[in-house]
């Protein structure tokens, strides 16, 4: 079944093609240096102990 | 982070293990798009293994880090301000240590477990969905030796 195509500013995409976009950018997101990545997961972190009010998780010192 | 991996190098240098490697999450997080986790998971391999009663003891470890004022909190031991967790290798988490990749965090040498090894000790562990996540992750977003995985 064809399914509908979805208008992104001036592009035309499918759902499959939203799909691989989403993969590419993750594998991406996998090449970052590891620093930045721990960075990433310290803001992750912090979010889920202020925003999603998890005070059981500890936010790491990375500096 | 940095500085726990200074002490966990230290205790190489002081010859209270004999090596070790990053495992668990963080580890996965080398390899694979940043995702939420809690603890660094660290694997050690000892020069003398077991007591004369087949124990591993983690004593000396436990005292000099309790020496340098790092407590346990939880089932952790807090290492400048990052929850470690201490997991005494096994046979296959010592290969997983040896051949482990030997990276630099900002400045600091420290080893991280290779992704196939990781899916070998996630798939072991079975825990729950989120190690058969991580396998999924790993194997979709970074280059799997897949006839070195199939040994294990």
């Amino acid at each position: 079944m064809e399914s509908k195509r979805i208008l992104i500013g001036d592009r035309v995409l499918s759902r499959q093609d939203l799909f691989q976009e989403k993969e590419r950018a993750r594998r991406e997101r996998a090449k970052l240096p590891f620093e930045e990545k721990v960075k990433i997961l310290v803001s992750l972190q912090r979010l889920a102990h202020h925003w999603g009010r998890r005070k059981d998780i500890i936010i790491w010192k990375i500096s | 982070m940095k500085e726990t991996l200074r002490i966990l190098n230290e205790l190489k240098e002081e010859g209270l293990i004999k090596d070790y490697a990053i495992g668990g999450g963080i580890a996965a997080l080398r390899w694979v798009e940043p995702f939420f986790t809690q603890d660094l998971d660290i694997f050690v391999a000892f020069e003398e293994e077991t007591t004369e009663k087949g124990l591993i003891d983690l004593s000396p470890l436990y005292e000099y880090l309790k020496d340098k004022g790092y407590v346990r909190e939880r089932q952790w031991i807090m290492i400048e301000g990052v929850p470690v967790d201490v997991f005494p290798a096994d046979p296959l988490e010592k290969e997983a240590v040896e051949q482990a990749q030997g990276v630099e965090y900002e400045g600091v040498r420290t080893k991280v477990i290779l992704p196939e090894y990781l899916m070998a000790l996630f798939l072991r562990a079975g825990r729950d969905d989120k190690d058969l996540r991580k396998i999924e992750m790993l194997l979709e977003q970074c280059d799997i030796d897949r006839q070195s995985s199939r040994g294990y």
